[in-house]
C-alpha cells in the first residue's frame, strides 16, 4: 500500500521537472558519470561506496544501486561530491 | 599547482582494514575528508589524505571497527624536523640568505650604452673620479647626480638616463650625431698660401687673394703662390691701403718625389716548437686568482682566453675564468730572397701609393727600381705627381708698415 503511494509520488516529480526544462541531476538527486573513453569514470551525486575490490565498485545512489566492473580500478580520489575511478571499465550495471 | 600544496601541507600514506572499510571512506566523505588514490590491495585498502584530516580519523575508526596504520609520510611538516638537526646545512642557508641579501645591496656591474665618439676607458676614469666603482653601495649613487656630471663633462652628450636594475648600472647616453662646431677664431690679419714643394703649376682656382703665379710657372718651395693681402688703389693708381683676406685657392702642381723603402736582408722569425702549456685563473671583479708560476719557457708568447659564464653575465656576478696558454719558440734568423723582398717592398710602395691617392694625389709617372746596399735592400720609387698645394701662412701683423708707406706714398 505504501509502496503504491510513493510511485506516483516521483512520478509527479519526474514530470514538473521534465515539463519546467530543469536539470535532473540536481533536483532528482540522480546519478551523474561521465565516462572516458573505458579507463576514467567521472560520478556525482551519490551516496557511498558498497563495495570496493579491484574487480568492482558498487555504488549507492539515491534511487539505485550502481555497480561498475572491470580490472585493475582504483579510486583517484573520494570526496562528498564527486569521485574519480580509474583502470579498466568492462561494464556499468544497474542494480 | 595541486601537487605542490599538498606537499607544502603534509600527506599520509595509509593502510586501513577490519571489518567496513567503505564505511569508513563513506564517513569520510561525509565529514568532508578528502581521500585520494585509493588502491586495494588484498583485504587492505591504501589510500592518501593530508596530515590535518588524519587526525579526525579516531572517531570514524572507533565507529567502523577499522583499524589504521600509516605507511609512509610525505611533504614539509616532516621534512622540517629533519632539516632542524641538519645544522651545518641550515647554516649554509642562512648564511646563502645573508649573502644574497647584503650583495643584492652593492653594485656589481656597470655598462655604457650609446658611446661612440666617448672611449670606454675615458668613461672609465671619469667613474673613476665620480667615485663610481663595482662594489659601491647602492644607496650612496645619486644618480640624478651622475646624469648632470655626464651632460657636463661630457660636451657631445646631449641625452643621457642611468638606470639601476638589480645590481647592475646601466648607462644610456646619447651623442650629438652633428659634428660640434668649433668656432674658427676670427683672424685679424690675412694669410698667403705658400709652396711646399717644386715644381709646375698645372691649374689653379683662386677663390679670395692676389694669385702670384700663373699656370705653366715653375715655382719653388717657399714661393707665394697667392697673397692674402689685397691692395686697395687710389685714383692715381696707388696704393691706399690693404685689405687682408685669408688666401683661398685650389692650385694643382705637377712635381717629382722620390720614395725609398728599405728592408735588411736578414730578419728573425719565430718558430713555435710545439710546447705549450696552459695556466687556469679565476677572476672575481678586477682581482685575478691565480696559481704562482715562474716563466714557464725561455722564450715563449702568451694567449690570454677569458670567458664568462651567461648565467653570471645575466646576473650580473662579476665572475669569470679564463686561461693563459704559453707557447715557446726560437727566434730563426732567416734572409729574405730577392723575389720576397721584392714582393714585400713593392707591397710597402703600393700602400703608400695607395694612402697618397686618398688623399688625393694623381701619380702621373712611376720608376721603381730595387737595390742592395749596406745589407739591405732598397727601393726607390721616382714619382711624378700632382696633387693640390698651398699652405696658409698668417702675414705678420705688418698693418702699421703698410699703413706707414700708405702714408708715405700718400705723402
Amino acid at each position: 500500500m505504501r509502496r503504491k503511494k510513493q510511485e506516483p509520488k516521483s512520478f509527479k516529480k519526474e514530470l514538473l521537472v521534465d515539463t519546467l526544462k530543469l536539470p535532473s541531476d540536481i533536483c532528482l538527486g540522480a546519478l551523474r558519470v561521465t565516462l572516458t573513453g573505458n579507463t576514467e569514470a567521472w560520478i556525482e551525486n551519490y551516496r557511498g561506496i558498497l563495495e570496493y575490490t579491484d574487480k568492482q565498485i558498487l555504488l549507492q545512489t539515491k534511487s539505485c544501486k550502481v555497480c561498475f566492473e572491470g580490472s585493475r580500478l582504483s579510486i583517484d580520489y573520494y570526496t562528498n561530491e564527486d569521485m574519480k575511478i580509474s583502470g579498466c571499465i568492462s561494464q556499468v550495471r544497474y542494480i | 599547482m595541486v601537487k605542490f600544496l599538498k606537499y607544502m601541507r603534509g600527506y599520509l600514506r595509509i593502510k586501513v582494514w577490519g571489518f567496513s572499510p567503505e564505511r569508513f571512506m563513506n564517513l569520510c566523505s561525509n565529514r568532508e575528508i578528502l581521500l585520494w588514490d585509493i588502491e586495494k590491495d588484498g583485504d587492505t585498502y591504501r589510500m592518501s589524505l593530508s596530515l590535518k584530516s588524519f587526525y579526525r580519523l579516531k572517531s570514524i575508526v572507533k565507529k567502523t571497527g577499522t583499524r589504521v596504520a600509516i605507511l609512509e609520510r610525505y611533504g614539509l611538516p616532516f621534512l622540517l624536523p629533519k632539516l632542524w638537526k641538519r645544522k651545518v646545512f641550515l647554516a649554509g642557508l642562512v648564511f646563502t640568505l645573508f649573502f644574497w641579501m647584503v650583495s643584492s645591496l652593492f653594485i656589481w656591474d656597470i655598462r655604457l650604452v650609446g658611446n661612440y665618439q666617448i672611449t670606454q676607458d675615458s668613461f672609465d676614469t671619469f667613474l673613476k673620479e665620480q667615485d663610481i666603482k663595482i662594489g659601491m653601495r647602492k644607496a650612496s649613487l645619486d644618480i640624478e647626480k651622475l646624469e648632470k656630471e655626464i651632460r657636463r663633462v661630457f660636451t657631445q652628450v646631449t641625452w643621457t638616463s642611468a638606470k639601476l636594475s638589480g645590481t647592475k648600472l646601466e648607462i644610456n647616453i646619447k651623442e650629438n650625431d652633428a659634428p660640434i662646431s668649433v668656432e674658427l677664431p676670427v683672424e685679424t690679419s690675412g694669410a698667403d698660401l705658400v709652396c711646399q714643394y717644386d715644381g709646375v703649376i698645372v691649374s689653379m682656382i683662386v677663390r679670395s687673394g692676389v694669385p702670384k703665379v700663373k699656370i705653366g710657372d715653375m715655382v719653388k718651395q717657399g714661393d707665394v703662390l697667392v697673397e692674402g693681402s689685397v691692395p686697395v688703389y687710389n685714383e692715381d693708381t696707388t696704393i691706399r691701403e690693404y685689405q687682408y683676406v685669408q688666401a683661398d685657392a685650389d692650385i694643382l702642381l705637377e712635381h717629382a718625389m722620390t720614395v725609398r723603402e728599405s728592408l735588411p736582408f736578414d730578419y728573425i722569425e719565430k718558430v713555435y716548437t710545439g710546447r705549450t702549456k696552459t695556466k687556469y685563473y679565476l677572476r672575481v671583479g678586477e682581482k685575478k686568482l691565480e696559481l704562482p708560476q715562474n716563466s714557464p719557457f725561455l722564450v715563449y708568447d702568451s694567449l690570454i682566453k677569458e670567458s664568462c659564464p651567461l648565467v653570471f653575465e645575466k646576473l650580473g656576478i662579476p665572475l669569470s675564468f679564463g686561461s693563459y696558454t704559453y707557447r715557446e719558440y726560437q727566434n730563426v734568423e732567416c734572409e729574405y730572397t730577392l723575389s720576397q723582398a721584392e714582393t714585400i717592398l713593392s707591397e710597402k710602395i703600393n700602400t703608400f701609393l695607395e694612402t697618397l691617392e686618398e688623399k688625393g694625389v694623381q701619380i702621373i709617372e712611376k720608376n721603381v727600381k730595387i737595390d742592395t746596399s749596406d745589407n739591405m735592400w732598397v727601393i726607390d720609387a721616382g714619382l711624378l705627381v700632382r696633387e693640390l698645394v698651398g699652405s696658409s701662412v698668417t702675414i705678420e701683423p705688418e698693418a702699421d708698415t703698410v699703413s706707414e708707406t700708405g702714408e708715405d706714398i700718400n705723402e
